[in-house]
């Protein structure tokens, strides 16, 4: 079976109230909900938090979902409003300032963690770290179309669709954060 | 230095759709400005950056199924009695089934005209399979037959290969041996005529050494007239 038509199958299944259908349906998409967490808020604790409000909202939504869309692009799209939320509720992933140490700042300024819990959550990841400290760079719309673009393999169609905003725009914002991480990784000494 | 179509051709770079036009137009242009090719590595370059991000696993959590539970009471009453039971009827009624194949002695029998099921003991089928057994018996015999008379065959090909090839084996062995016959009695000829050759000469040196002393002796004799 299609990835799609099973998608469509396990929302039809949850909603005749099958608990092993939510449960397959949730296993299928927690990873790349819980990293999109991870990568938008730096913390376990506030993925964790982000991931459990983005499955109730798919579940106090999941009446509403339509087949004739794709159920990826209908629960990135409540992961995306959740974050939104969720930054204007805790004010996440403040933005480092230019001087200073960007890795220290980030790690410090995770709302409500000390940088000792995020060393510990990325010690094992040092790409992730490195990738985490400069995305806390970007303004959160491009974090969010970044996220959505090349994390999600989303298209601009539907990133489009997920902002409310033009195709055109979406592409322009897309470019834009593309060369806002140029700069970034030159002040880093990445990119020579 | 810059170029005014950057922004613009990098940014439709990325689409999801771009016609292969476009695509060659964008490709052209940024094989020949070196400003565009400059940035698109560049950002390529700070993708990839992103790209290497290290999936991480989500820590152990209730994937929101007690709520569910919850939210649906017991998840079963919305099952209908067919679905609840469903799996447990599985194994029921396999065993209902080999039950009733073992009561009534169903038989399950395939032949030329199709499948045929029948239920307990047959006398029918003890005729019929004597008459099956007869045909088989028959079919074997024939093909056993059939089997010998080509290995006759076989057999009778293969001896006369083999006669042939003694028989060319002696005639080889015979002129062998002839040759060899033939060789020593040239040697022997040739043995007997040098011994012939010598014999003539020591016979021929024997007459000259008669003939000295006869002409000796006749010398010696004639001196003897004289003398007397």
């Amino acid at each position: 079976m299609h990835l799609i038509d099973e998608d469509t199958a396990l929302v039809d299944a949850a909603l005749k109230g099958s608990a092993h259908a939510w449960e397959k349906l949730v296993r299928r998409y927690e990873d790349r909900i819980y990293n999109q967490g991870l990568r938008l808020t730096g913390s376990r604790s506030d993925a964790m938090d982000l991931m459990q409000e983005v499955f109730l909202g798919v579940y106090r939504n999941l009446h509403r979902f339509r087949g004739d869309a794709k159920f990826s692009s209908w629960i990135f799209r409540i992961a995306h409003n959740k974050a939104i939320d969720m930054k204007r509720r805790k004010r996440l992933m403040p933005f480092v300032s230019q001087s200073g140490d960007h890795e220290g700042d980030l790690l410090d300024n995770f709302p409500g963690h000390s940088s000792l819990e995020a060393e510990e959550v990325f010690s094992e990841y040092e790409n992730n770290k490195a990738i985490l400290s400069i995305l806390s760079q970007l303004p959160m719309h491009q974090r969010l179309i970044v996220e959505l673009k090349i994390f999600q393999s989303q298209t601009f169609e539907d990133i489009a669709s997920i902002q409310e905003v033009s195709v055109n725009t979406v592409k322009t914002r897309f470019y834009s954060a593309l060369k806002k991480l140029k700069t970034i990784l030159e002040e880093k000494n990445v990119l020579s | 230095m810059s170029c005014p179509r950057t922004q613009h051709l990098l940014k439709e770079y990325f689409s999801d759709e771009l016609s292969m036009i476009t695509k060659e137009k964008i490709e052209a242009h940024v094989a020949a400005c070196e400003y565009c090719r400059a940035e698109l590595s560049d950002i390529l370059g700070a993708k990839k950056v992103l790209e290497g991000w290290q999936q991480q696993k989500v820590p152990h959590w209730d994937r929101g199924s007690e709520l569910f539970r919850r939210e649906y009471g017991k998840t079963d009453q919305h099952l209908t009695f067919w679905e609840k039971i469903r799996w447990q009827l599985m194994p029921t009624t396999a065993s209902l089934l080999m039950l009733l194949l073992f009561l009534f002695n169903i038989q399950l029998s395939s032949d030329q005209d199709g499948f045929t099921v029948s239920f307990g003991p047959s006398a029918v089928s003890t005729f019929y399979l004597e008459n099956e057994l007869q045909i088989l018996d028959e079919m074997q015999a024939a093909e056993l037959e059939g089997a010998i008379r080509e290995l006759e065959v076989r057999q009778d090909s293969q001896n006369m290969e083999l006669l042939q090839a003694v028989i060319y084996q002696n005639q080889q062995d015979t002129l062998t041996s002839l040759e060899r016959i033939y060789n020593l009695f040239e040697e022997q000829r040739l043995r007997d005529l040098e011994d012939m050759r010598i014999g003539y000469q020591q016979l021929m040196d024997s007459d000259y050494e008669t003939l000295r002393s006869l002409r000796q002796l006749a010398q010696f004799v004639s001196y003897q007239e004289q003398g007397f």
